[in-house]
């Protein structure tokens, strides 16, 4: 009995495992990528998942590796599977404790891009929010500063949605460089 | 000594006078001393550093002397991708530079904006800095930089105006 759960434990990652046990409810898809667990988290409950994954004692992902999004809306594939969500907002994060990274996907409907900041998780997050508003537009709910951070502060759009064009609008022609501050 | 510039040959006066034109002496002077402000934003930056560096070492040219701040160089080395947020720091960069200055617009980003035609990319800084020297590739070789800080020497030997203080006439 005791050597069969041994075997089991090996196979499935222990964070698939607790999350099970503890957020059943929130988790709508599990996969492994490349020795990596991956996780889709419903949007609701995205905060409490990701404060669990970093207080539990024996999961401990401290580290906030980086937070970004994914445009989905060329992707037939992937929107199907989440309810046509448009943009999957992604955290990937590390434990120095079980020497294991995890990625936690969250599909975001493009008629609600609002979704809680993690900034109180972890501090690490607050440019990777901006860069995510920046070229997405995905809106941080309580984010102590959410500014774009690459783009000029007057720029209009999105540059990495999938509907923006690559040359952009003439934002390179119309660029007012005398008004910058720098 | 190499003064091949002087107006009569050292011959001619037993060695003891050497003519020449002020112009001549000065730039002379300047040419073996270009303290470059090297404007590094991406990859072709790499090359730069590995010019500046032991192997290809760029002080043999007398460029050695690497300036971070433009009121101290007279050569401006644009090595990299420029975007329009940073075109007008670089644009700044370059006014807060003395006369005579000059700049080399080193690789194809910074030419003409490479692959990169995107919605952010300046395409070519020429638009909007006179640039003197365009050197070609992605990223050029650091023989390739040192071949235009040449070029750059001929000029100033030539007795040419940067190509700045012709926009500014
Ligand atoms: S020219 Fe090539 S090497 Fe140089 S900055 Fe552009 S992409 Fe990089």
């Amino acid at each position: 009995m005791n050597e069969e759960k041994e075997v089991e434990e090996q196979s499935k990652p222990l964070v698939l495992e607790k999350l099970e046990e503890h957020h059943a409810d929130a988790l709508l898809a599990q996969d492994e990528m490349r020795g990596t667990a991956v996780v889709v988290v419903r949007k609701e409950q995205a905060y409490t998942v990701l404060e669990y994954l970093k207080t539990d004692a024996e999961l401990a992902y401290t580290f906030l590796v980086d937070v970004t999004a994914v445009d989905n809306s060329q992707m037939e594939s992937e929107l199907m599977q989440f309810d046509y969500a448009r943009f999957m907002v992604v955290y990937q994060l590390y434990s120095y404790q079980g020497q294991c990274r995890l990625r936690v996907k969250v599909p975001v409907h493009e008629s609600d891009l609002s979704i809680p900041s993690v900034t109180a998780l972890w501090k690490g997050a607050n440019w990777l929010e901006r860069e995510a508003y920046d070229m997405f537009g995905i809106n941080f709910e309580g984010h102590p500063d959410l500014r774009r951070i690459l783009m000029p502060d007057d720029f209009e759009g999105h540059p990495l949605r999938k509907d923006y064009p690559l040359r952009g609008r003439g934002e390179r022609e119309r660029f007012n460089f005398d008004k910058q501050n720098v | 000594m190499g003064l091949d510039f002087v107006g009569r040959g050292v011959g001619e006066t037993d060695g003891n006078i050497i003519t020449t034109s002020i112009e001549k002496v000065v730039n002379w002077g300047r040419k073996n001393s270009l303290w470059p402000m090297p404007f590094g934003t991406a990859c072709c930056a790499i090359e730069m550093m590995a010019t500046l560096a032991s192997k290809y070492d760029l002080s043999r040219f007398g460029s050695e002397a690497i300036r971070f701040s433009p009121r101290q160089s007279d050569l401006l080395i644009v090595s990299g991708r420029i975007s329009i947020k940073m075109m007008p720091v670089l644009k700044r960069i370059y006014d807060q530079m003395p006369d005579p200055k000059w700049v080399i617009s080193m690789g194809a980003c910074a030419s003409c904006g490479g692959v990169f035609d995107t919605y952010t990319l300046i395409q070519g800084v020429d638009q909007f800095i006179p640039v003197d020297v365009y050197i070609p590739g992605c990223p050029p070789r650091p023989e390739d930089l040192i071949d235009a800080v040449m070029q750059v020497q001929q000029k100033i030997t030539s007795g040419a105006s940067p190509k700045g203080v012709e926009a500014v006439v």
